[in-house]
């Protein structure tokens, strides 16, 4: 190759539409819900003690607004906030739950933005208007802010995002206190574990929501905390027919220190219980049980994805709740995600959790509780059967005689005959319902190849050979229309004849034999 | 005033520490000690070769070279893995000997003769009833002898055995009833015999117990009872051997069940304070099997994992021979320059290639049965539960064993 002298150098920078940057990021958040998610986290990492939501449903557009008394913004914060990825929670190891800056960046998605925030007797007061239209037209959407002085001590911020957009269209109208509180128990910090691990660093987070009447009237408001409460233990079965299902016994919090093939470390901090049905409805729940039980991973206490093949196939992970959280699972953008699972120390802290739930799994005190379940569903079981012999029972006391309903009371028919004096006697000597010719007959001294059915007819039905048989032994025998077809098709190649009123049979293909009809209620004439 | 008590006991069992179901003690007979739970390798004292060979040919001449520390191993001191060993009247018919060469190898005790005088463990003879009435071709034909409880018996005495047991009749899983009861019924009319013969003998005896869980040992135990007496068992027996149990070996599951019911039953017959003896089964079992507490074992996996060019790392782990560094293990083996250069193949025969790399599995195995102890011995269930979950523990199908036996005996993880 032939060699060149540089003429000209530059250095470049690769560009980043920022527009786009900020549509990407807000179209990542889809659930409206996730507005009050970004809210709590922000809030809680504000210092704030209390945390009020509100959503209003209006004629025209619907308004949230989060108020919290928390420490309030300073000019850079507000920046912060409005900035994409400059975040001023920098220290992923800080008691702060987002750090990259992207979660309020779902308000883009709005009509209008209005912050108002104090911080140490000073007040700004933020206006941004038609951000996502601002957006979609391709331009940086601007806000105003106005500074003023406040009475020191009213430390604080509320926002107010009017005319919210998700995916799916903003229905506050969809929304109920049911659906919310199940949904911050299940999805935010109002589900946290972080309470068990570390009870010196923990902050009680008192949380509110209100709805507008037009929405939801079923009460004024809900109030709620910062913890995921498990229900109360009951090691014990119950007496009622699922004795089980209130059982529920804690494990944890436990602190398991892991160590993965690169030499990286992490602590993950595993709580959980596992419980019965009516134990599981205690818990609040945001959609199928199915859906929401088993292990799940988290990330600042706050449950992100499940990983329930951390328990073995031979457990219904139905029975479990756990939370294992580690500092060191990264997420997606919309903290939906894992995204570093290929990692060594993901890879050990799945090895690690499945060793632990194995443990879960071979408590003595589980293996009770499925016992119990067994038990309780043996014993459910039971009773559906006494109740069908006591339909049988009922059954049999209102018949005239005696009925054969299968092969094997053909055969009872047959020696109750024989008890009562029928003639000639004939007895089952050996019986094989498996076989093609399923019984030998022994009558006046002589074995005779045989085949007992309820009906005659099935015996034809079954496609049963006819060559080695002596006797049919029967119940009754069936649609005689039916016999009447063979007689004119042949049966297996052969010619047969019924003669029903000497009892008898005749078939061959050359040859002919005689097969002995036995129809054993007619014995007992 | 005090009475002389006829002592009929030879073995003085003394259990030191229980955790859970484990336990660990000291077996004393004669004049040596066994701490338990211990590990017994088995040992070829007569295989092949002439009296010059050290009694015996091959890669067990080699293992009965390091017991005695001999030159050709370069010396050394390695009797500590050699505190107890078993060997097998059976093993007289691994090759082909003739009357004569057996007369000479059973006409002075083992431990008497000059090429053992290094050798001071408790020596553990089976009776070889698993080699002669388990349903091998093996009989003592080739050798002209008529085996029967007195003959084994016999064999037992002037090889000089510390422990001996009676001549049994082993069981096998596809047994019926009537076949195990009528082996229980042989084998109670052998104790009979083997008991009236040792009346008086220097030799801790064990009797041996077949069946794979409570029932079957109850009814092996009732048919002792009855043409024994119970009583005799209790008073003039030492120890109890389980046996039958090496169809199972590749099944922890009921292996442990087998050891669990043995307990039981021995606690309710009264015999729970005669030490627990587990014939043929090893390796990664006795972590599980010394929990739920067995108390010695007896192997030869160290030996048949060397033939195989397997190089032991643990209990339950191995490496190819050819992929091993010897300078990571620390035993007096691997230290040893002259044995490493012939673990990896300079040698003339293969017996001295493989002979080091059996006596390292050996130490492996050794070591850590002692590790066992030492947990059994130390304050808390901790550092065993420690040790289980640090090795079987991570090993996905002998996890569940691990977690059934800290359940079970040592008190659980929750």
């Amino acid at each position: 190759m032939q060699e060149t002298t540089p003429e000209k150098q530059t250095r470049k920078r690769p560009k980043v539409n920022e527009v786009n940057e900020f549509l990407e990021i807000a179209s990542d958040f889809e659930d409206p819900l996730e507005v009050i998610r970004e809210a709590l986290s922000n809030s809680y990492d504000a210092g704030a003690t209390e945390v009020e939501i509100s959503i209003k449903s209006r004629a025209q557009e619907s308004e949230i607004i989060i108020e919290d008394n928390g420490r309030g913004m300073s000019e850079s914060d507000l920046e912060s906030f409005f900035d994409l990825g400059n975040s001023t929670k920098s220290d992923p190891e800080h008691d702060s739950i987002g750090y990259k800056g992207h979660g309020t960046k779902i308000l883009y998605k709005s009509n209008q933005i209005i912050v108002d925030t104090a911080q140490e007797g000073k007040n700004l007061h933020a206006v941004m208007d038609k951000p996502w239209d601002t957006l979609n037209n391709r331009e940086l959407p601007e806000y105003e802010v106005t500074e003023s002085t406040t009475r020191p001590g009213n430390d604080g911020t509320r926002i107010k995002v009017t005319g919210f957009k998700s995916g799916r269209g903003f229905a506050p109208e969809s929304l109920t206190y049911n659906k919310i509180e199940h949904y911050l128990k299940w999805k935010t910090l109002a589900g946290s574990t972080k309470y068990h691990f570390h009870p010196e660093q923990f902050r009680d987070l008192e949380i509110t929501v209100r709805l507008d009447d037009g929405i939801d009237d079923s009460r004024e408001r809900l109030v709620t905390n910062n913890k995921l409460e498990f229900p109360e233990e009951q090691l014990d079965p119950g007496e009622e027919p699922f004795p089980e299902a209130r059982m529920c016994k804690h494990y944890g919090p436990k602190t398991l220190q892991i160590e993965a093939d690169n030499g990286e470390t992490t602590e993950l901090e595993v709580v959980g219980m596992v419980g019965g049905k009516d134990a599981r409805d205690e818990l609040p729940t945001y959609g199928r049980h199915s859906a929401q039980f088993g292990i799940w991973l988290a990330k600042d206490h706050i449950k992100v994805e499940r990983l329930n093949e951390a328990i073995s196939h031979d457990n219904e992970f139905i029975h479990f709740l756990f939370i294992a959280n580690s500092q060191d699972i990264e997420l997606s953008a919309n903290r939906e995600k894992i995204r570093n699972k290929s990692s060594a120390i993901y890879q050990a802290i799945e090895t690690e959790l499945n060793y632990f739930l194995s443990k879960v799994a071979a408590d003595p005190w589980f293996k009770g509780y499925l016992e119990q379940r067994r038990v309780a569903e043996l014993n459910r079981k039971a009773s559906t059967q006494q109740k069908s012999v006591e339909e049988r029972k009922k059954a049999v006391t209102e018949r005239g005689r005696f009925e054969a309903t299968n092969q094997s009371e053909v055969i009872l028919g047959l020696e109750r005959s024989n008890r009562e004096g029928a003639k000639p006697t004939i007895t089952v000597e050996d019986f094989d319902l498996g076989a093609d010719v399923n019984a030998l007959v022994e009558q006046n001294g002589r074995l005779y190849g045989s085949s007992v059915h309820l009906k005659l007819t099935d015996h034809f039905e079954e496609d049963k050979p006819l060559e080695s048989v002596g006797k049919i032994l029967c119940w009754e025998i069936g649609d005689r229309d039916k016999l009447r077809e063979i007689e004119r098709r042949g049966y297996q190649n052969g010619h047969v004849e019924f003669d029903l009123e000497s009892n008898r049979i005749t078939y061959g293909t050359k040859s002919r034999h005689t097969i002995h009809i036995v129809e054993v209620p007619s014995r007992f004439d | 005033m005090s009475f002389d008590v006829p002592e009929t006991k030879v073995a003085n069992f003394d259990v030191k520490s229980t955790i859970g179901d484990a336990r660990s003690g000291t077996l004393r007979i004669k004049d040596t000690e066994l701490e338990t739970p211990n590990l017994l390798p088995v040992l070829n004292f007569y295989a092949g070769g002439l009296a010059r060979s050290l009694y015996g040919g091959g890669i067990h001449r080699t293992m009965k070279e390091f017991m005695t520390g001999d030159d050709v191993i370069g010396g050394g001191d390695y009797s500590e893995y050699f505190d107890g060993v078993m060997t097998s009247v059976g093993s007289l018919t691994d090759y082909n000997i003739s009357r004569e060469r057996y007369e000479d190898y059973i006409a002075e005790p083992v431990k008497e003769r000059e090429v053992f005088e290094e050798f001071n463990g408790t020596l553990f003879l089976d009776s070889g009833g698993f080699k002669f009435l388990g349903g091998y071709e093996l009989d003592g034909s080739n050798f002209e002898v008529e085996i029967d409880q007195a003959k084994i018996f016999e064999i037992q005495q002037r090889m000089g055995g510390d422990i001996i047991v009676n001549l049994d009749r082993p069981i096998a899983p596809d047994d019926d009833y009537e076949t195990r009861v009528e082996k229980a019924r042989r084998t109670a009319e052998n104790v009979v015999e083997f008991l009236n013969l040792s009346e008086g003998t220097m030799s801790a005896r064990f009797l041996t117990l077949h069946g794979y869980n409570y029932s079957m040992l109850d009814t092996f135990l009732g048919e002792i009872d009855d043409i024994v007496g119970a009583s005799r068992v209790h008073d003039e027996f030492d120890g109890v051997a389980l046996g039958s149990l090496v169809p199972l070996k590749d099944n922890k599951g009921r292996l442990i069940d087998a050891i669990q019911d043995c307990r039981s039953i021995l606690k309710d017959w009264g015999f729970d304070d005669l030490p627990l003896h587990v014939l043929g089964i090893s390796s990664s079992a006795i972590p599980l099997l010394a929990a739920v507490g067995a108390d010695s074992f007896d192997s030869s996996s160290y030996l048949h994992s060397a033939i195989n060019g397997k190089y032991n790392t643990s209990l339950t782990g191995s490496k190819s021979i050819d992929e091993v560094d010897f300078s990571k293990c620390n035993c007096p083996v691997c230290s040893n320059e002259v044995l490493v250069s012939r673990m990896k193949g300079n040698a003339e025969y293969r017996k001295d290639e493989l002979g080091p790399v059996a006596m390292h599995n050996l130490i492996v195995q050794k070591r850590e049965v002692a590790y066992i102890r030492d947990c059994i011995r130390s304050p808390g269930t901790d550092d065993l539960i420690e040790y289980l979950e640090s090795t079987l523990g991570q090993n996905k199908s002998m996890r569940l064993f691990a977690h059934r036996v800290v359940n079970e005996s040592l008190g659980g993880y929750f």
